[in-house]
């Protein structure tokens, strides 16, 4: 980073104020000292060959729009990501890691995709147990709850309110705007604590109708 | 003061009483002065006669000059009141021991002479004698019409009840002779009272019954009514009190004390446990005055209650009555609100209880009854005219509401679309896509379109049906349902290809289970005959 260097303002009384120094936006490469930034994300073993499979897809949009560079360290099972000097923005390093995490946690490609669109989604996570302490068949029972008969509860959820679940054993990941996740939370949260699935329904009915006359 | 003196004194005095004797009463009722100087006299005299008999007494003489009418009462009284304990004690005496009366008669013949002209007096009212026991007899009789100078009056008569009594004694017990008390008169009366209550006859000795004859005729000195009945019916009454005298005698004496004793609440109130004999006293002073009734009363009762005397226990009887149905507690019919705990049992069954139905009691069933309702359904059939129960057609004033459908399928836009989608729907209103609804419109027009489609075919002579555009689209294993519904409810097998499309298989397909140990060892053979070949071939590629 050059920094052009204001000549001492000892001399008041002959030169007025020097000019005021103009600086371009640093770009993503030149920041931390011009050095290179590296995010590395960890596959866990069950993602390896949708990783495989989806390779292209992941990659494609890392590398020729968001202008990051991505490899997949085989021998660590991670997947490296790099700026590049024409990177444009700092935060697309950021973005792409969070694509890509997003990814590793079970999300599908398209729905990834969203978060390298937009800035205002999040994934959250929990845990059942975070919720209510089960054990045995109380917790497959909730997980089945969750999920509904052919994933129709999930799906009823990530509808009505445009987010995206992934539901891994115990854990529970959704991604979505702010207010969004936190009504598929909600609902996530009843059913565990075990309200039957028409009881959320219809209060999901009752909120998409709320956010569908907002607009 | 010199003796002659005191015998033209006591002469003065003399015409004084005759003068006070003759007196109209209504002149009484003036105060004059020679009035009052005579009657001064008068009682100065009386006073000094009576002196020799007290023994108690501070005075020597009645002392009127310049003394008031009260002080001069007082120096009488002074007198009269040791006199009168002395002479109580001496009827006492002769009532213990009557034969001392007799002793006194005997001695006392002239006592007995004076005693018939008494007896003389009586019988002829108002006779004026010069003699001092008729002066005091007489004077009895003006006293009592005196209504001014009382204790002047009251005094004389004692004074002369005292003087009767020392001339003679046996004659006079009830020396005690007030406007209010005469003991001889109540004895008489308690006497005859008890014979009533218990009616006891007996005998009666000859000196009690002259004493009872006397006591009689003495009580007609104020009734004279009395004494005409008295003399008559006396031996029947002093035959009952003789019997009762007898088995009663302690008690004369008890009388006695009782009368010394007597007290307002003895004759004025109305306890229970009094005595008879105290409820016959009472009766006898509250009707001294007029104790005739008491009389007439005794006589009628031994024939028989009279008619005056049934209405009064009827009306007696009733009033208890009364009082004794206003004391108790009331029945429970009048008692207001009353349950079933407060009443007898099966009480209320025999009252005849009025209260308002508020149901309709129910119609009697007669054969007119029946027959006229069989008419009424006979006619109604025939008409047809049925109240049937119409149903009322809620007029609904707004559309319905459309429902949101929740989509239970997987989204098949990303979640990037859906938010490109809904950023474009803001931004640019114009090109809004097609919702859930609009989709659904879809279909059902092309459903529609088929149907018109083959009704045409049906209608027309002439038809000639519109050119198949032909839409290659792939057909997937997947049942049917999930194709033709978007949120399939139910599960269906049925699948879409049909089977020969799902597999094109040529020969006899056999399950694994199925094969026999021969064709197992001929699949076999026959894929290690092609492994061989394919490795032959490659050997001969690589060399």
């Amino acid at each position: 980073m050059e920094i052009e260097t204001v000549p001492s303002e000892s001399k008041p009384e002959s030169n007025p104020l020097p000019p005021k120094p103009k600086f371009e936006p640093l770009k993503a490469h030149e920041m931390s000292d011009g050095r290179v930034q590296f995010r590395k994300v960890s596959v866990p073993p069950h993602r390896y060959s949708p990783l495989k499979k989806y390779w292209m897809d992941i990659y494609t949009p890392v590398y020729e729009q968001m202008k990051i560079d991505i490899r997949m360290n085989l021998k660590a099972r991670k997947v490296e990501l790099k700026t590049r000097q024409d990177t444009p923005d700092i935060s697309n390093l950021q973005k792409c890691a969070d694509f890509v995490q997003a990814f590793m946690l079970g999300f599908d490609v398209p729905d990834a995709i969203a978060l390298l669109r937009l800035d205002e989604l999040y994934v959250e996570s929990f845990e059942i147990k975070d919720v209510k302490t089960l054990r045995g068949e109380h917790l497959s029972r909730a997980i089945g709850r969750l999920s509904g008969k052919g994933g129709k509860t999930k799906f009823a959820i990530e509808n009505s309110t445009k987010t995206r679940i992934v539901i891994a054993d115990t854990k529970i990941h959704i991604l979505g705007s702010f207010a969004n996740i936190k009504i598929a939370r909600d609902s996530l949260c009843s059913l565990i604590l075990g309200s039957p699935a028409g009881k959320v329904y219809s209060k999901l009915r009752q909120v998409s109708a709320r956010l569908a006359e907002r607009f | 003061m010199i003796p002659s003196a005191m015998v033209s004194s006591t002469e003065t005095a003399l015409e004084s009483l005759h003068h006070i004797k003759s007196t109209e009463p209504p002149e009484w009722l003036v105060p004059k002065q020679e009035l009052s100087q005579a009657v001064r006299a008068a009682s100065k005299l009386l006073f000094s006669s009576l002196k020799p008999y007290c023994p108690k007494s501070p005075f020597d003489q009645l002392l009127t000059e310049g003394f008031d009418v009260e002080q001069i009462w007082q120096q009488i009284d002074l007198q009269s009141q040791p006199l009168l304990s002395s002479l109580r004690r001496e009827v006492k005496k002769f009532e213990k021991h009557p034969e001392e009366i007799s002793k006194l008669k005997d001695g006392g013949v002239g006592g007995g002479e004076k005693k018939k002209k008494v007896l003389e007096q009586i019988e002829t009212d108002n006779v004026v004698n010069d003699d001092e026991d008729d002066d005091d007899m007489d004077m009895d009789e003006d006293d009592d019409d005196e209504e001014e100078e009382d204790e002047e009056g009251e005094e004389e008569e004692k004074e002369r009840g005292t003087e009767e009594e020392s001339e003679n004694e046996g004659e006079e017990k009830g020396g005690i002779e007030d406007k209010f008390l005469k003991i001889k008169e109540l004895q008489e009366y308690l006497e005859e009272d008890e014979a009533r209550e218990f009616g006891l006859k007996k005998k009666k000795t000859k000196a009690e019954s002259k004493k009872e004859e006397e006591d009689t005729e003495e009580e007609g000195d104020d009734d004279d009514e009395d004494e005409n009945e008295g003399s008559e019916d006396d031996d029947d009454e002093a035959e009952e009190e003789e019997d009762e005298l007898g088995l009663f005698d302690g008690n004369d004496e008890e009388d006695e004390d009782d009368l010394e004793n007597a007290r307002y609440e003895d004759f004025f109130s109305r306890k229970k446990n009094k005595s008879s004999k105290e409820k016959a006293k009472s009766r006898d002073m509250l009707e001294e005055d007029s104790g005739s009734d008491d009389e007439q009363d005794v006589d009628k009762r031994k024939d028989g209650p009279s008619k005056h005397e049934k209405e009064l226990d009827k009306l007696r009887s009733k009033i208890e009555e009364m009082e004794k149905a206003n004391l108790d507690p009331k029945v429970w019919t009048m008692r207001g609100e009353v349950t079933a705990a407060q009443r007898q049992k099966n009480s209320a069954l025999e009252v005849d209880l009025d209260f308002e139905h508020n149901v309709r009691p129910a119609p009697v069933i007669t054969e007119e009854v029946t027959a006229s309702l069989e008419d009424l359904i006979k006619t109604r059939i025939s008409e047809g005219l049925f109240d049937d129960v119409q149903k009322a057609r809620t007029s609904s004033s707004k559309a319905p509401r459309e429902i949101k459908e929740l989509d239970e399928s997987k989204s098949k836009k990303g979640l990037a679309e859906v938010y490109e989608e809904e950023f474009v729907q803001k931004t640019d209103p114009a090109s809004a896509l097609l919702t859930f609804s609009d989709e659904l419109k879809k279909e059902a027009s092309m459903l529609f379109k088929k149907l018109c489609l083959k009704l045409d075919a049906l209608s027309h002579f002439h038809f000639t049906p519109k050119p198949v555009v032909e839409d290659m689209s792939i057909q997937t294993n997947v049942p049917a349902l999930a194709m033709e519904e978007i949120a399939p409810m139910a599960v269906s097998d049925a699948a879409m290809l049909a089977p020969e499309e799902v597999f094109s298989g040529k020969g006899d397909i056999k399950e694994e289970a199925e094969l026999t140990k021969a064709e197992r060892k001929r699949r076999r053979a026959n894929k290690k005959r092609k492994f061989k070949a394919e490795a032959a071939k490659r050997m001969g590629k690589k060399a």
